[in-house]
């Protein structure tokens, strides 16, 4: 049976969200599912959202049935709207952050690890199970609206950050797999879906804002991350094409840390007051700054805004107290601490300067975007001619950008870096909290029904840590050196067999291999081996191992062997191990590194 | 809930002993339960009244019961006014997202109504006196109507029916 619907699901770090279209119809007409939940026990509502917090229910609550959905009993745990309430009360309870974590590979993400420290004795749960949870719910959720619509038989696209490497997305797509999504399963960039939500909302008219030799510079500031992409137009064949040409490092830095320091600052009125908050208020105190961020920045704001956060108990006028806000001092907050002035030469600063971080995850040390955004545009710069063109057009995503005094920042940044011939901001509609899924809805039916693609092929160079022929040095480690095996751009459905020495592995035996990847170093070839490298241009990731139970009986004990790699048709990363003679090959697996936090 | 957990909960719950009192005497509360439960062989559900289930969705997202339930005589209005904009604001996104509500004429007040098509029982109402041929008014007041009605589903037990918010408890 072919697919009826093409579906596009936004696995996000705070909100999931699943759009759909009709595949029967001529039109890409995107629509958004609504997600029944809880959103408060036993009180089932629906929305278009699914928060992406899970709860780790009491026992008592569990078996009063509190968590049931009309699809499962005795639930033990709650996803969505309920989950995310229950986040100031019960922390040691409540996931928050889990797609964080999986691109953490300091830790292994099929541990039970999270919430991150929770007490002896709480359950806990892995990040790649909390991400299978959510992804269970939205695939509840669409079949209870489409029962005669199975999800394993319909084209789905699923989105990740265009940063993610190649062991965080194999670790989504087995979330994906777990959770019922079939394994035509398609993983598309975040930027790259919010271009798309932008293509399907121009329609044919998007020829008419971008002509060859345009580079779109995609700026997605998401609830707990923020991804960056550059999107080059060219003409191909007399046809307009475009590519995507690169993507920024992981910056763990986003809308949440914006609205935490906002609160931070709010919190410190109240104190001069002589009111210290607690948790709770704390919360609820986030959540308003969250909207005041909105009211103050918006274009025509207020000049100050009244906060105020209500009292704990039934007594609620009584027990409020207030501080008023003024615009000025948030938009100088927010600006200084997020979009800061800066040079194009600056690079975003090593230094630790911020107090607020979760520990376990690296966050960013800078949460400068705009030297970030300096970095990635420099990097760019480097790579080409000694002068890059600017990108010739902008497009934001993420709720962030809401805020009209947040877009005017990172404009002026722009315009100060490249005077007048910096970026436009690209005409038509758009959606900032749901673009992503909308795009990844539209991506999927074109994917069935034809459409403009961007094309780019991976991100990334990937490598293999070899360790280097020579005499070993007792007690020392061999030095190592990092064999390309996929070059950056490499395309969907090739492979390539990589040029190198024989690598002797033993019969028997697991063999493990460290496995680094840059994303600025688009000049290498499978091959190339790199001696020397700083720590900014190699990331190491996931290691990857296989056991040889190899079928010859040569009567040898290792067999000589050289790198295979391969980008499926999917866009999954395969590395394999090939016999230099009999041309026998062993596919290697992710596993953990070996100096993974426990 | 199978038959043995009910009469558990019955013997071990007071409140769910006392409603099955009233039940039997024929004092239960008005949203409590609706077919005798003897007769079914599986007990019936817990049903809520839709309108404990708004009043829950109000307080739970904009704490609208608190604040309506609170003596305000004895604080100053700018106190009010404080704690009102976050409880304004919250009690919208509810309505909005429930009822969806939405003048019943969309149009500014002050302007003229065509009434040439009738007045439709219900949705207009008229104020003075009108002529034999007139056509038409001046708008008022633009009414309201609710677009929908999306209540949430609530699947709680009797112990819960009358519950607009539970009691919290901190245990450390």
């Amino acid at each position: 049976m072919s697919a009826r619907y093409a579906i596009g699901i936004d696995l996000g770090t705070t909100n999931s969200v699943l759009a759909f279209a009709s595949l029967e119809s001529d039109t890409p007409l995107v629509e958004l599912l609504s997600i029944p939940q809880l959103v408060a026990p036993q009180t089932l509502e629906r929305r278009e959202s699914l928060p992406s917090f899970l709860y780790l229910a009491r026992g008592g609550e569990t078996e009063a049935q509190e968590f049931d959905l009309p699809w499962a009993e005795s639930r033990d745990f709650a996803v969505g709207e309920v989950a995310r309430s229950q986040s100031s009360e019960n922390p040691d309870r409540t996931v928050g952050t889990a797609k964080s974590w999986l691109c953490h590979s300091r830790v292994d993400r099929h541990q039970a690890i999270l919430p991150w420290k929770a007490p002896v004795n709480m359950v806990q749960i892995s990040p790649v199970t909390a991400s299978q949870r959510y992804l269970e719910h939205l695939v509840a959720a669409w079949t209870q609206a489409f029962p005669d619509a199975p999800i394993a038989q319909q084209q789905i696209v699923l989105t990740v950050p265009a940063s993610f490497d190649a062991s965080a997305r194999e670790l989504t797509r087995e979330a994906a797999l777990s959770a019922g999504l079939p394994a035509s399963l398609v993983l598309l960039e975040e930027p790259q879906a919010a271009t798309y939500a932008w293509l399907s909302s121009s329609g044919d008219d998007w020829r008419k804002s971008l002509t060859a030799g345009d580079r779109l510079l995609v700026c997605d500031v998401g609830g707990g991350t923020t991804d960056l992409t550059l999107v080059a137009a060219g003409a191909e064949d007399g046809d307009l094409q475009l590519r995507r040409q690169a993507v920024g490092n992981h910056l763990l830095v986003g809308g949440d840390n914006m609205d935490l320091t906002l609160a931070y600052h709010v919190s410190e009125l109240f104190r001069e007051k002589g009111t210290d908050l607690d948790p709770w208020q704390s919360v609820s105190l986030w959540h308003s700054c969250r909207a005041a961020k909105e009211t103050l920045l918006a274009a025509d704001g207020a000049e100050t805004q009244t906060i105020s956060v209500a009292g704990r108990g039934s007594r609620l006028v009584g027990g409020s107290v207030s501080v008023e806000v003024h615009r000025e001092d948030v938009a100088r907050i927010l600006v200084d601490g997020f979009f800061p002035e800066c040079d194009i030469t600056d690079q975003p600063s090593r230094q630790r300067v911020s107090g607020f971080q979760e520990i376990g995850l690296p966050y960013e040390a800078d949460t400068a975007i705009t030297r970030h955004l300096a970095a990635f545009l420099q990097r760019q710069t480097e790579e080409d001619s000694p002068d890059s063109p600017a990108p010739t057009h902008l497009l934001f995503n993420g709720g962030v950008f809401k805020s009209d005094r947040l877009q005017q920042a990172l404009l002026d940044r722009l315009s100060h870096w490249y005077g007048d011939a910096a970026p436009r901001i690209l005409g038509g509609t758009h959606d900032l909290d749901y673009a992503v899924g909308r795009g990844a809805a539209y991506y999927a039916w074109t994917s069935q029904r034809g459409g403009i693609r961007i094309r780019g092929g991976t991100p990334r160079s990937y490598y293999v840590g070899v360790e280097t022929a020579g005499l070993a040095i007792p007690g020392t480690p061999r030095p190592m050196s990092a064999l390309c095996v996929v070059p950056h751009g490499m395309e969907e459905g090739t492979e390539a067999d990589v040029p190198s020495e024989e690598i002797g592995l033993v019969i028997g035996e697991s063999a493990g291999f460290r496995i680094f990847s840059s994303s600025s170093r688009p000049d290498d070839v499978p091959g190339d081996k790199l001696l020397h490298w700083s720590p900014d241009e190699l990331v190491e990731t996931d290691s990857m191992e296989t056991t040889l139970n190899s079928d010859g009986d040569e009567g040898d004990d290792y067999v000589p062997v050289r790198f295979q790699s391969r980008i499926t048709e999917l866009g999954i990363f395969e590395l394999s191990c090939v016999h230099t003679t009999t041309g026998e090959s062993w596919k290697l697996e992710f596993s953990v590194r070996d100096d993974a936090e426990v | 809930m199978g038959r043995l957990s009910l009469a558990w909960r019955v013997l071990t719950s007071g409140e769910l002993a006392q409603q099955l009192a009233e039940l039997v005497s024929g004092a239960a509360p008005v949203a409590a339960i609706e077919q005798p439960m003897a007769a079914d062989p599986e007990p019936a559900p817990a049903v809520r009244n839709d309108a404990v289930t708004l009043l829950a969705a109000l307080q739970r997202e904009a704490r609208l019961v608190d604040f309506l339930m609170e003596p305000i005589d004895d604080y100053a209005d700018a106190q009010i006014g404080a704690a009102v904009r976050d409880i304004h604001r919250d009690s919208q996104t509810v309505l909005d997202r429930i009822l969806g509500l939405a003048p019943v004429i969309d149009q500014p007040e002050g302007s003229v109504v065509d009434l040439s098509d009738g007045v439709a029982s219900g949705r207009l109402r008229l104020i003075g006196e009108s002529g034999p041929e007139q056509t038409s008014g001046n708008l008022a007041h633009h009414g309201w109507k609710a677009a929908r009605c999306e209540l949430p589903t609530w699947s709680g037990s009797f112990s819960s029916v009358d519950v607009v918010a539970p009691a919290a408890i901190d245990v450390g």
